[in-house]
């Protein structure tokens, strides 16, 4: 019995666990289809997002247009979403300068006209809201795409979403998506679009800084180049020309063709031809260099191409070699001189020395005294023309020195005057100094060297006084902050052509001579103290010398941490001086 | 050996150890021989002693050597005188502009040499 209760109690039991079991099961299992297909929806959503960004990120290298990627998303929305129409809206700057919404609606399925005007309405008052704008049916630029209107089927608007277009944080349009069907989209394909405009707006924002960066490096980089840069396109139009090259060629007008750049070159070279030829020759060609509104000007050619080696132009870059130019001829200059001032003497030393050996002036001897004593000044001459050319090397080399210690400026100024004495007598030349009391007994400064300065400036103004004329070598001290020239009116001196705004921050000794020669002409004044320039004039001077002293007089007066200058007046005379820190 | 007719010489040198040994030289040799240390008085001289050859430096102070040939190849009673150029500047350039103008001969001061001096002013003197 107890058996026979168990068993079917068993049977029992075990077919309400079966019944439970299964219950359960199928309950789990309804579950699991259910989380299952919840999550086949988000992979399916996924896999869209996916899709959509690849192929935006495929077509943004292309394109930047906002337009075309939102036609991107619009092109593949079916896959995802169920609707009617997607339109979107995007304000736009047109070529007259007038802000314009471009309106374009795709009809996935047929609607009513009224369906089409209903969108556009609400997204006109979304859209103004978006903005803070004003906008009205006037301003919109219409395109209507997809499927035919039906004038059969619904008028209204079922449902419907707007998705806002920013781009680098501005919003600049909207994307609709609408349907016949009420109620048909939720927070998920809300946030879906969402997600996808706002990772596309992302995007294009990033690569619009980007390239307007690379284009603003480009832009700063071709305008702000030393050289003239210009190219022209396949059809041989101008396409980007630079204000260098504009300055260059002399062309003033804003807007500058093709043409005006052949005429501007057409007396130096013919631009056309050399085009061609570097064109031809697929690579860069240099023009020799020519002269063009007083400035030497190299010109380079070359053909421009694309990764894929199709000729997009040619740029053309004019290189400014004036400077370089300049220099040449300096070094020419600086030769000829050294053939000039080391040659000649050179030369004479040589053929008297041959004659001293000749028996007619062997056997006289006032003759052979003559050239003995010829062969002295001549080897003289030259070793101070060595002499000169060493320190201007020192100078350069930045290892010319200076010794400083207390010296009287009184005793130099007046032993320079008293050893040029009889030369500015033999030229019949009056030479005196003019020492003002304010002049401090000792200061620091290095006796040789500025005694050295004096020579050169003394022996300077000889040179190019004529008979009767007067130097005057003054001494006074100029007080922190006071005007030279008013300093120099006021101890009655005259310094021809002395213009007033030079001062000091600290006192100064100021030292200078002053002639009644023929003065120096303004635009030369600022090239005496250039050494090639001094080497060049002086070979083609009537006076000897290489110039080179007001050179060497510069980095002296330098070294002392002090000033050198002239001031000249054509006819009526020149002062060179040195201003020298009491400190 | 001294020469009653002596042919005139005119050096125009502005470096004057140059001219010295010229002078001198030339002197050796019974040339009369004049001087000037600038193209001004070269031209001067000139046309006063009118002499049978001149040796004309091209760097001078001044009136240079291009013109002072110059004018002596445009002066009527001076055209005639052949002149020899010395040139310390050795450039092929200046030589022939200063053969182009008329000179008769020229010099390199580079490898000058006394005796090459009177060589080619005996060379370029007419026989008289």
């Amino acid at each position: 019995m107890d058996l026979t209760f168990s068993f079917f109690n068993f049977v029992f039991l075990l077919g309400i666990f079966t019944v439970v079991v299964i219950t359960i099961f199928l309950f789990q299992y309804r579950h699991l289809r259910r989380s299952l297909w919840i999550r086949e929806q988000e992979m399916t959503r996924r896999m869209y997002q996916l899709s959509i960004l690849r192929e935006l990120g495929e077509r943004i290298g292309y394109s930047l247009k906002i337009e075309k990627i939102v036609e991107v998303i619009v092109g593949s929305l079916r896959r995802l979403l169920d609707y009617s129409t997607v339109a979107y809206m995007l304000v736009a700057t047109n070529a007259e300068g007038k802000t314009r919404i471009t309106f374009n609606i795709n009809l996935e399925k047929p609607v009513h006209k009224k369906f089409i005007e209903n969108v556009k309405g609400s997204m006109l008052v979304s859209l103004n809201a978006l903005l803070s704008s004003k906008f009205s049916t006037d301003d919109i630029d219409e395109t209507v795409s997809g499927t035919i209107t039906d004038p059969t089927s619904e008028e209204a608007v079922g449902s419907f979403f707007n998705v806002p277009i920013v781009i680098a944080g501005a919003p600049t349009g909207l994307l609709n998506i609408a349907a016949t069907e009420k109620g048909l989209y939720h927070g998920k394909e809300v946030e879906i679009l969402y997600t996808i405009m706002n990772q596309a707006s992302d995007a294009v924002s990033k690569l619009e800084v980007v390239l307007r960066i690379e284009k603003g490096k480009l832009n700063s980089m071709v305008s702000s180049m030393a050289d003239g840069v210009l190219m022209i396109d396949n059809q041989k139009q101008l396409i980007v020309i630079n204000p260098r090259a504009k300055e260059m060629l002399g062309l003033t007008k804003e807007r500058v063709a093709i043409f005006d750049i052949l005429d501007a070159l057409a007396n130096q070279i013919d631009l056309r031809t050399k085009l061609e030829e570097s064109l031809v020759a697929d690579k860069v060609i240099v023009v020799p260099p020519f002269n063009l509104n007083a400035i030497f000007l190299q010109v380079l050619i070359s053909p421009v191409k694309d990764d894929a080696n199709n000729l997009l132009g040619e740029v053309v870059i004019f290189h400014d070699i004036t400077k370089e130019k300049e220099l040449e001829k300096m070094r020419e200059d600086f030769t000829s001189m050294m053939v000039h001032e080391l040659r000649s003497p050179l030369t004479g030393i040589r053929s008297i020395a041959g004659l001293l050996a000749t028996p007619t002036v062997k056997s006289d001897d006032k003759k052979y005294q003559e050239f003995i004593s010829l062969i002295s000044s001549n080897s003289a001459d030259m070793l101070g023309l060595v002499n000169d050319l060493l320190d201007v090397a020192k100078l350069e080399a930045g290892k010319f020195q200076i010794l400083k210690k207390q010296s009287d400026i009184k005793t130099v100024v007046e032993q320079r005057v008293a050893s040029f004495k009889t030369l500015a007598e033999q030229n019949s030349l009056t030479l005196a100094s003019k020492i003002d009391a304010s002049v401090p007994a000792v200061f620091e400064f290095d006796e040789h060297k500025i005694a050295q300065v004096l020579n050169n400036f003394i022996s300077n103004a000889i040179k190019f006084t004529v008979a009767g004329g007067n130097i005057t070598v003054s001494a006074f001290l100029l007080p922190a902050g006071k005007d030279l020239a008013k300093s120099v009116v006021e101890r009655s001196l005259v310094w021809p052509g002395i213009k007033s705004g030079v001062s000091w921050p600290a006192d100064q000794v100021i030292v200078a001579t002053t002639d009644t020669g023929s003065g120096i002409p303004t635009d030369k004044l600022g090239k005496l103290f250039n050494k090639f320039v001094q080497l060049e004039s002086s070979a083609r001077s009537e006076k000897k010398g290489t110039g080179l002293g007001l050179v060497i007089s510069k980095g002296i007066v330098e070294a002392h941490r002090g000033t050198i200058g002239v001031f000249s007046e054509e006819g009526e005379g020149t002062t060179f001086y040195i201003a020298l820190p009491l400190s | 050996m001294e020469n009653l007719n002596p042919k005139k010489i005119l050096v125009v040198e502005d470096e004057p150890s140059i001219l010295k040994a010229v002078v001198e030289v030339l002197g050796m040799h019974g040339y009369q021989v004049f001087s000037a240390t600038d193209g001004e008085h070269g031209l001067a001289l000139a046309s006063e002693v009118k002499p049978d050859l001149v040796l004309l430096d091209l760097i001078l102070p001044g009136k240079n050597g291009f013109e002072v040939l110059k004018e002596l190849k445009s002066t009527v009673g001076l055209s005639d005188i052949p002149v020899i150029i010395s040139s310390n500047l050795g450039d092929e350039e200046e030589v022939q502009q200063g053969l182009k103008l008329g000179a008769a001969d020229y010099l390199i001061k580079a490898d000058y040499d006394l005796d090459e001096v009177v060589k080619i002013v005996a060379k370029n003197l007419k026989p008289a």
